[in-house]
Order: structure tokens, then C-alpha cells, then sequence
């Protein structure tokens, strides 16, 4: 009976005694590839690889606010950044805006022919019945950089009965590539992954906050590995993962 | 703890989108529950398992099936489009349409039994006393199969009020159409202050699935006992 | 002639062969239980189907040569041992439920009187003892203007008195109506009583 005991001990204990545990990253939807990419690399040079955890940076913060045991966060936007910040858990001085992206008008593959993106243009006429698909604006960072860019350009109130707020920005782009949206905003990152869309204007960037993604490690993050990896993430070698997938690095 | 009117526009719609989803059910949940609790015919076990999926299916599934069908590009879509103009992505009735699936095998279950606790000799009997099939049907096996009806309609409405997976990711979360009570609570939570409104929003929540609850219970107790064969 | 029978029934691991010719009055099916009276009675009611046979019915052709009549059809005053009444109909629509408008010689009136159910209209069958139910199964089959009655032990579940009270309505019945009747009991007093012809079924 002993023995049997100290087997199950032994067992139980064996996880706790291995590697340390990698660190758990909660990032913005739009840095799905890229962030994974970069993760690989990080696994290459013989770190834990890293656990990544992807949603909107609205979902994300209010889970940081709720006590999410995580080790990361990388946010779409200085807000929601701020907003941990606002509340202690982000660790003093780790607190970088690292990566820069654009906003783009989006439409199905097939049907895409240029629009020119300036004051005024006539969205809600190129929009017909249809919509617009953007993160939820109130909360997505996308979703909130594509109002203030389409208010500024004076256009917001007439195609605001057009929009259809989603939960994050790959949730619009789904629905775009779908064809179930005529046009959509999202960032150019996004519209680079993916094959169902094509970019059909750029947002000039007068016409919106800069879209720039700080990075900070977390008051509640435990794993000895969480500091290293982002200050890879930073670096030279951690950026150019990032611009080969369509990012601006800062 | 007041209602403002916002979250009196999110229970209407709501109220609306549960009800007219259930009731449309109804014809089709129950001549299903009969199909299966009387018909004998080939693939009636496949039926049964196809009638479940919403139960077991991750909501999310559900949802992206009835939108690959049910979208402007698909096959029943694509026709409801074109044909009659009618779209369901984007809309309340793509939400009713939703809540309904995910309602029908909680309807069909609840229908079926009542059906097969229906004594057939007392169908037998009535046929004996001049009456078609029809009227037997009509005048003694619906009757008494009233019991399961209610239980099915009231289950069917508590499933569709709380209704979320499969409603997102079919139509999205549009406010006033689609942004129903279980919804505008998820959307609630990712807001900076949204925690008034949840609390809010839970509340009536709760409220609203108890009294569906009870309302199915007292409903159960009241028509007992007329099942029996003397 | 009122019963012209001649059935095959195979059913589960018993065989049911019957035949026989009844003149009119009441015709007794006597035999122990378990024999199979009670599928002959269904069969020549149309709830089941013989596996081959002939029946005819005060002359007219319920099954055989190709004909077989739904239950509807028939006009059997099917009384079962068990009642059967409707239990989400109260006595008063039980009764009715079969009566068709302008046929039949028998009005409300006169079933509720030959059988004393005035005091039990209102009731729902649930509230009814077994002798009360049992009088409300014969007025509604009754009612249904048959052309003949088959009457499933209908004394089977009652005490001596109450059996006695059923006895004499039959035999009113019997001799007031002049319906034939198929009368299915494994009592030799009861067939004694009641009966002009017995017909003897055996296992």
C-alpha cells in the first residue's frame, strides 16, 4: 500500500518538477499569425513555447480586470491598456507600443473594384441594402478606429444603419469573406491573411488615432519565462516576424 | 433597480423572437414527435438522432450550419433571397429561426411522450363508435396529448429566451433585431461600464426563466391525471 | 341469420380457427380465458385483421372476397371489458360521441332511462364506479345507432349485485331492441341466463 502511494505521489509530482511553465499571452485577434509565428521561433531557440490566448482586447482586458491568471497582454489599442493600467496589473515599466497596422475598407474577392477613400465618399450608396461588418464599435478597437475614421470623414450618420458590430475583427472579416457583408473595416493584417478578401481603400491616416499595439507584462504573471519572451517580441529579430505579415514595426 | 427603455427594447425583442420561433415550431415539432412515436418506417432511428443534434451539437455549430444554409450565398438562403426577397442573416427572423432549432428537440421530446402515453385502445374504441381516422385524431389522440403540447411549448420558449450560440454566429449582434437578452448581456460585459447594465439584464434573466419554469410546472399538475384510461 | 363467422388468426404463438352460424338474439362466445374470444370480437369489430376468413353480419359483408370494412364502417356497439370511456370527455359527451344526426332509433332520452344514467351526465368517468362505467360503455355503444352489439364480459369486474342490476338491462335490451347481440363470457351462469345460442371455444 505504501509503495502504491508513493507511486501516485511521484506521479502527481512529476509535471511540477519538469520545465518551468511557459507564459500564457492574451493578444488581440488581428495577431493570430503572426504572433504564432513568432511563438515557433521562440520554441526554436529552446524556450517553453508559449500559450496564446486571442479574442477582442475589450474580452481581454475585462478578463485581466477579473483576475485572469495570464502572463501578457497585448493590446489593439492604448485604451484598453490603459484600462488594465487604470486598475494595478500591469508591471511598471514593461509597458511598450511595439507595432503599428492600418485600416482598411474590405470587400469579397470577387466583387472588388477600387474605392477612393476621402471626405464624403458615397459608402452608403456602394452599400445598398447591404453591410458594413466592423468590430461592435463601442468596445473593439477595431471596430471604434473604423467609427472615428468614417465621423471624421463625415459619413458615420448615413451609414450607420448599415453596420453590423461583431464580437471581434476576425468575425467581420469571416463574414465578408462569406459574402454575407458587401464591405467591411479591418486592419490590413487581417486582409493580408486572408485570400477570401481584397482590400479596396485605405483609410489615410489623418482620419483616425494611430492604431499602435503596446505590449506589457502583467502584475499577476508567474512564469520566469514571460519576460524574456517579450523582450524577444520587442527586439529587432521579434519585429521582423511581425512586418513579414504586413505590420509596421515602431 | 429600474428598467430603462433600451433594456425594455432588448425583452421585447426578446419576447418576440422566443415566441414566434416556438410557435412556428409547433406544427413541425409536433408532427415530428407523432412520426416518431407512431410511425414505423425505415431510417425512423435516424430521424430521431438528426431531430437531437441541436441538443448535443456545441452551439456554435449549430449556428455556423444554419448560416452555410441559411445565408445570402446558401442553397435555402441564396433561394429565400431571390425568390421571395426574404433575408434571415442580419435579422430578427434568423434569430426566431435560430431559437426554434435549438428548441425543436426539447419540443419533439416533450410532445412524443405525451403521444405514446395515449392509450390506442381507447383510439380503437372510438373507431368502433363510427369515427374516420381523422376524427379520431382530431377528437381523442390530440386531446390527450395536450399535456406533452403545453410542457413542449413552454420548455421550447425557456430554450429560445436564453438562446446565444448558435444566434451570434448565424446573425451577428445587431441591436434591435438580433441582440437578444442573453446577447446584449454578453455584449454588456465586454463594455468599460457595462456592469449596471448586467446586473440589470441578468435580473430580468432569471426572473424570466423562473416564471417559465414554474409556468411549466403548474401547467404539468394541472392537466394530470386526464391521461388515464378508466 | 345473424352471425355467419369463419375466421384463421395467427397470433403470437396461439392459432385462433374459429366458424359458426348464430340465429338472432343473443349468441353467447363461451370458453375460458385466454382462448381468444376477445380477438375474435375485434376481428369482426375491424381492430384486427384475420389472417383469412369470412365475416357477415345480419347479412352484409364485413370481410372476405376481397372486402374489408373499416372499423368506422361497421356499426358495431363495441362494449369492452375494460369501458374504455373517454376520459377528457364527461359522461354526457361519452354517450354521444358516436351518434350520428337524423339515424338511428335510439334517442338520449331513452338510453339514459333504460339504463338509469340520468344522475350520472355531469360526471367525469374517473368519478364512476365499475357498474356505473360499465352502464355508461353499453348506453354509448348503443347510441351509436349499431346494427349489432358484441359485449366483452361486461359483468367481469362487477360484484353479484351490481352484476344482476347489468343482466337485466341486457335482457331488456335484448328483447326491446332486437339487435343480435355476440356475448363473450367464460360464465356458465351468466350464458345460462342470457343466452339463445352458445358457441364453445377451446384453447
Amino acid at each position: 500500500m505504501r509503495r502504491f502511494l508513493l507511486l501516485i505521489a511521484a506521479l502527481l509530482a512529476a509535471p511540477v518538477v519538469a520545465a518551468a511553465p511557459p507564459p500564457l499571452v492574451l493578444a488581440a485577434a488581428s495577431l493570430q499569425e503572426s504572433l504564432n509565428a513568432a511563438a515557433d521561433a521562440w520554441a526554436t531557440r529552446r524556450h517553453g513555447r508559449p500559450i496564446l490566448s486571442f479574442a477582442s482586447s475589450s474580452a481581454l482586458a475585462k478578463q485581466i480586470e477579473a483576475g485572469a491568471p495570464a502572463d501578457i497582454f497585448i493590446s489593439a489599442d492604448e485604451s484598453w491598456m490603459d484600462h488594465v493600467a487604470r486598475h494595478g496589473q500591469v508591471k511598471s515599466g514593461t509597458r511598450i507600443s511595439f507595432l503599428a497596422n492600418r485600416l482598411v475598407l474590405i470587400a469579397p474577392a470577387a466583387s472588388a473594384r477600387p474605392v477612393a477613400i476621402r471626405s464624403g465618399f458615397p459608402l452608403a450608396r456602394l452599400l445598398g441594402n447591404g453591410k458594413l461588418a466592423m468590430g461592435e464599435v463601442s468596445s473593439v478597437p477595431a471596430g471604434k478606429y473604423g467609427k472615428e475614421a468614417l465621423t471624421q470623414l463625415g459619413i458615420w450618420n448615413a451609414i450607420v444603419g448599415h453596420v453590423v458590430g461583431t464580437d471581434n475583427v476576425r468575425s467581420a472579416l469571416a463574414l465578408v469573406e462569406r459574402g454575407e457583408a458587401p464591405f467591411g473595416i479591418v486592419y490590413a493584417t487581417d486582409a493580408y491573411a486572408s485570400k477570401g478578401v481584397k482590400i479596396v481603400g485605405t483609410f489615410p491616416e489623418p482620419s483616425h488615432a494611430p492604431i499602435t499595439y503596446p505590449i506589457a507584462l502583467l502584475a499577476a504573471s508567474t512564469s520566469p519565462d514571460a519576460e524574456g519572451f517579450r523582450r524577444f517580441l520587442i527586439s529587432g529579430a521579434g519585429k521582423a516576424i511581425f512586418k513579414r505579415y504586413g505590420f509596421i514595426a515602431k | 433597480m429600474t428598467l430603462n427603455p433600451d433594456d425594455w427594447e432588448v425583452i421585447r425583442l426578446s419576447l418576440k423572437v422566443a415566441i414566434v420561433g416556438v410557435l412556428a415550431t409547433l406544427p413541425i415539432a409536433f408532427a415530428l414527435a407523432y412520426a416518431l412515436a407512431r410511425g414505423r418506417f425505415p431510417g425512423r432511428i435516424l430521424l430521431d438522432a438528426i431531430v437531437h443534434l441541436p441538443l448535443v451539437l456545441p452551439p456554435v455549430v449549430t449556428g455556423w450550419l444554419l448560416l452555410i444554409l441559411f445565408g445570402r450565398t446558401g442553397p435555402i438562403g441564396g433561394w429565400l433571397d431571390r425568390v421571395l426577397g426574404v433575408t434571415l442573416v442580419f435579422r430578427w427572423t434568423g434569430a426566431a429561426l435560430a431559437a426554434a432549432v435549438m428548441a425543436l428537440p426539447l419540443m419533439v421530446r416533450a410532445m412524443r411522450l405525451s403521444i405514446e402515453a395515449v392509450d390506442r385502445r381507447l383510439e380503437g374504441a372510438a373507431r368502433s363508435l363510427g369515427a374516420s381516422r381523422w376524427r379520431t385524431f382530431a377528437t381523442i389522440t390530440l386531446p390527450l396529448s395536450l399535456p406533452g403540447v403545453w410542457a413542449g411549448l413552454v420548455l421550447g420558449f425557456a430554450r429560445s429566451i436564453g438562446e446565444f450560440g448558435a444566434t451570434i454566429s448565424f446573425v451577428s449582434n445587431i441591436p434591435g433585431q438580433t441582440r437578444t437578452l442573453p446577447i446584449a448581456i454578453y455584449t454588456a460585459m465586454q463594455l468599460p461600464d457595462g456592469d449596471s447594465t448586467l446586473v440589470r439584464l441578468a435580473c430580468v434573466s432569471v426572473a424570466l426563466s423562473l416564471a417559465a419554469l414554474i409556468a411549466s410546472e403548474w401547467l404539468v399538475r394541472r392537466q394530470g391525471g386526464r391521461a388515464h384510461v378508466l | 341469420m345473424s352471425f355467419d363467422v369463419e375466421v384463421e388468426k395467427h397470433l403470437g404463438d396461439a392459432d385462433i380457427a374459429v366458424s359458426f352460424r348464430s340465429v338472432s338474439g343473443l349468441t353467447a362466445l363461451f370458453g375460458p380465458s385466454g382462448s381468444g374470444k376477445t380477438s375474435i370480437l375485434n376481428m369482426i369489430a375491424g381492430l384486427l385483421t384475420p389472417d383469412s376468413g369470412r365475416i357477415v353480419v345480419g347479412g352484409e359483408l364485413l370481410f372476405g372476397d376481397g372486402v374489408d370494412l373499416p372499423p368506422e364502417a361497421r356499426h358495431a356497439g363495441y362494449v369492452f371489458q375494460d369501458a374504455r370511456l373517454f376520459p377528457h370527455l364527461k359522461v354526457r359527451a361519452n354517450l354521444l360521441y358516436g351518434a350520428r344526426r337524423g339515424v338511428g332509433a335510439l334517442g338520449l332520452d331513452e338510453v339514459v332511462d333504460l339504463l338509469g344514467l340520468g344522475a350520472l351526465l355531469g360526471r367525469w368517468p374517473r368519478t364512476l364506479s365499475g357498474g356505473e362505467a360499465q352502464r355508461v360503455a353499453i348506453g354509448r355503444a348503443l347510441l351509436s345507432s349499431p346494427r349489432f352489439l358484441l359485449l366483452d364480459e361486461p359483468l367481469a369486474s362487477l360484484d353479484q349485485a351490481r352484476a344482476d342490476e347489468i343482466m337485466s338491462m341486457i335482457e331488456r335490451v335484448r328483447d326491446e331492441l332486437k339487435l343480435p347481440i355476440l356475448y363473450v363470457s367464460h360464465n356458465r351462469a351468466e350464458v345460462d341466463r342470457l343466452a339463445a345460442s352458445v358457441v364453445a371455444i377451446h384453447r
